[in-house]
């Protein structure tokens, strides 16, 4: 049995979907993220878990118990806010023991418990002062002990780490992830950061415009993202658009422009069919760069286009390049050598296995229409 | 400066040399600044109020021999220490009431309303119509036979005939100063992070227990504001008393009024009114300092610190 079971889970705000029929599960002891741009409804989703939302439709189960209409002080949830929501009237220990007192937990008791919090978020002998005399990085602990001391079986994370600075945010992340091993706690994380969700969880849940679009790992979303939506979410990638000219079930031949190349099966999504525009999409570390004098550019087995580099940035490890292709303007390579200058031609050319292919669909893409945009709730992404 | 026209620059040079006269005499400056208020307090409060001190320890007329004889008289005199008694529960009575009605007025307001504005106006409304007239209005509501009556007749109740009673004057008080006291009660709920609502529900507590541990404490100061703006006022309200409690409710400012207007006694008028002054007075620093800051200067969560 899952800690937390989410179930058709729908909220309507008048006319608007804010969300769409979502199924997803928490298991215990994971720490699992919602991750999706604002607007695609996942606050609302950590709301209506902590109770301050009622669902339009759908249930929520918590340790096989269903919580939806139960008040948020009777459910077994704590959450830390975006803003944090600190009682500046209360000292940090006030602050902690808050929790514990409406338990009926007796006062030396609070205090023992919330002592040993500080402790695990490395703020002792902060107890006596003030929120408004802390840094907002002690803030952010402190808001993490308020949740913790009272040992709930969910805590609830809204976006906390927003308002950080990078370095701090970082750092805060590497904290939530050993606060959450050693108190053994199951955790689940709303950002709009993919950064901050990467590098903590270990699922996430991908919602757009309401919807669930993809579950799974890290690495599952990144090496093979659902819908174009999530593969230009998580990490960065290149799309073209090409037209499906045949599709049987080991391949398809696919025309971006550069002729018919065969693409595996396997990377093609199941709903595209021969015929259909298609974005093909290709992460950059796939890429390949060739000098253009020396390699031929009419290969039929792979994507391959002569450009002109545009810029070059180093990274380290790796150098990432903006070419300017002929077939498909700018596509971006990630490739260990750094032998190309800016002005330079050369093939862009990647192997299509490596590719994802998605039926077109201009609703489907981050940069396109908001939520609140949408005319009518009732449009699904199908059509 | 460079770049200025010729009657540009000879403007600029006028006004950086004044700038430049003031920057070093900061005395001055403050001098400037500060005096105009302090000029106004000092001839519309400050001297008038030593005026009344003064003829407060003269005998029946001004200009005649000192005494301290009103003062003696005044806090020796069963009678008007029973006024004085009498006022300070009709104070406290009205204080109270408008605690509980103007904040549950203002609350919902906050937390239950999307035409905040519009019911904010209405709240204010009354203060566009003389005082008087508002008090007259309600002399026609309260009396035998009035408003009042005759509704409760048409619902087959009893008629009350409220005028001239002890709950004749809190229902002109309270009608009175209750949108005196929403505002800040106002001012403090809306300041209130909602957040902070929801982190006490998430965190166990009930309604009532939010209310009292966060919410309450959270607009401590607009209530003692508000409070405050109510208490002071009826305590020297001679006005209200008089329309509408009629000869059995008397108030110490009727007193006050008295001697200044009818009986002439200024010199036992005054002593009065600065006895009540220290009262009152005392009582508000009472209240600031059980309160944390009239007007909310001292913020919460000592962010000053």
């Amino acid at each position: 049995m899952s800690l937390l079971h989410v179930s058709g889970l729908t909220k309507e705000f008048g006319d608007l979907v804010a969300v769409d029929d979502v199924d997803f599960d928490v298991e215990d002891g994971e720490f699992v993220s919602i991750l999706g741009p604002s607007g695609s409804g996942k606050s609302t989703v950590l709301r209506m878990v902590a109770g301050f939302e009622e669902p339009t439709a759908g249930t929520i189960a918590l340790e096989g118990e269903e919580i939806v209409g139960k008040p948020p002080f009777e459910r077994d949830v704590n959450m830390v806010f975006q803003d944090l929501a600190l009682f500046p009237h209360l000292t940090v220990a006030e602050n902690i023991g808050y929790g514990l007192k409406q338990q009926g937990v007796p006062k030396a008791e609070r205090r023992e418990r919330s002592e040993r919090m500080l402790e695990m978020v490395r703020l002792e002998g902060y107890g006596d002062r003030t929120p408004a005399e802390l840094s907002g990085g002690e803030q952010q602990r402190v808001a993490l002990a308020r949740a913790l001391v009272n040992e709930p079986a969910l805590v609830l994370f809204d976006e906390p780490l927003s308002s950080l600075d990078r370095k701090l945010r970082q750092h805060m992340q590497t904290e939530l992830q050993r606060i959450q091993t050693e108190t053994d706690t199951t955790f689940l994380y709303v950002t709009h950061d993919q950064e901050v969700a990467l590098a903590v969880s270990d699922r996430l849940i991908v919602l757009n415009d309401g919807g669930t679009q993809q579950i799974g790992t890290v690495e599952d979303l990144y090496e093979d993202p659902a819908s174009r939506f999530v593969a230009d979410f998580i990490g960065d990638v290149n799309t073209v658009t090409g037209r499906v000219t045949d599709l049987d079930d080991d391949r398809a031949l696919i025309d971006a422009g550069t002729g018919e190349i065969p693409v595996p099966r396997t990377a093609i999504a199941a709903d595209v069919a021969a015929g259909d525009d298609v974005d093909v999409c290709v992460r950059p570390y796939q890429v390949s760069l060739r000098d253009a004098a020396t390699t031929e550019t009419d290969a039929t087995d792979a994507f391959a286009s002569t450009g002109t580099v545009l810029s070059r940035s180093y990274q380290g490890s790796d150098s990432l390049y903006d070419v300017d292709t002929d077939a498909w303007g700018t596509v971006s390579a990630e490739v260990r050598e750094d032998a190309f200058r800016n002005g330079e031609d050369v093939t862009v050319t990647w192997a299509p296995e490596h590719v994802h292919v998605y039926r077109r669909d201009d609703e489907d893409r981050p940069d396109g229409g908001e939520t609140e945009d949408r005319p009518d709730g009732g449009e699904t992404e199908d059509e | 400066m460079a770049g200025r026209s010729d009657a540009g620059s000879a403007i600029g040079d006028r006004i950086d040399a004044i700038t430049a006269y003031f920057r070093s005499r900061p005395r001055l400056r403050t001098l400037v600044v500060a005096g105009p208020p302090y000029a106004v307090l000092v001839l519309f409060f400050a001297i008038p109020l030593l005026v009344m001190l003064v003829v407060s320890f003269q005998t029946s007329e001004i200009g005649g021999p000192w005494t301290l004889s009103n003062y003696t008289n005044f806090l020796t005199s069963e009678t008007y220490l029973t006024v004085v008694w009498q006022t300070l529960v009709i104070s406290l009575q009205v204080t109270a009431i408008i605690a509980v009605v103007g904040y549950a007025l203002a609350y919902s307001i906050v937390r239950f309303s999307r035409r905040t504005t519009l019911l904010l106006l209405l709240v204010i409304l009354p203060f566009w119509t003389s005082y008087i007239i508002r008090m007259y209005a309600w002399i026609n509501i309260l009396q035998s036979d009035g408003v009042l009556d005759s509704t409760l007749n048409l619902f087959g109740l009893p008629a009350v005939g409220l005028l001239y009673s002890q709950p004749a004057v809190l229902i002109g008080f309270t009608y009175v100063w209750l949108p005196l006291a929403i505002l800040p009660f106002y001012a403090s709920l809306t300041n209130l992070d909602p957040d902070l609502i929801e982190a006490s529900k998430d965190l166990g507590a009930g309604p009532i227990r939010t209310f009292t541990s966060v919410t309450l404490p959270m607009t401590k100061n607009g209530v003692i504001t508000g409070l405050i703006l109510t208490f002071i006022p009826t305590f020297g309200s001679f006005i209200t008393p008089r329309l509408l409690g009629g000869t059995n409710n008397i108030m110490i400012g009727m007193v006050i009024e008295n001697q200044f207007k009818s009986a002439f006694n200024w010199p036992f008028g005054a002593a009065i009114g600065m006895v009540i002054s220290v009262v009152v007075v005392a009582l508000l620093i009472l209240a600031t300092r059980f309160g944390g800051g009239l007007f909310g200067q001292r913020s919460q969560g000592g962010a000053e610190a």
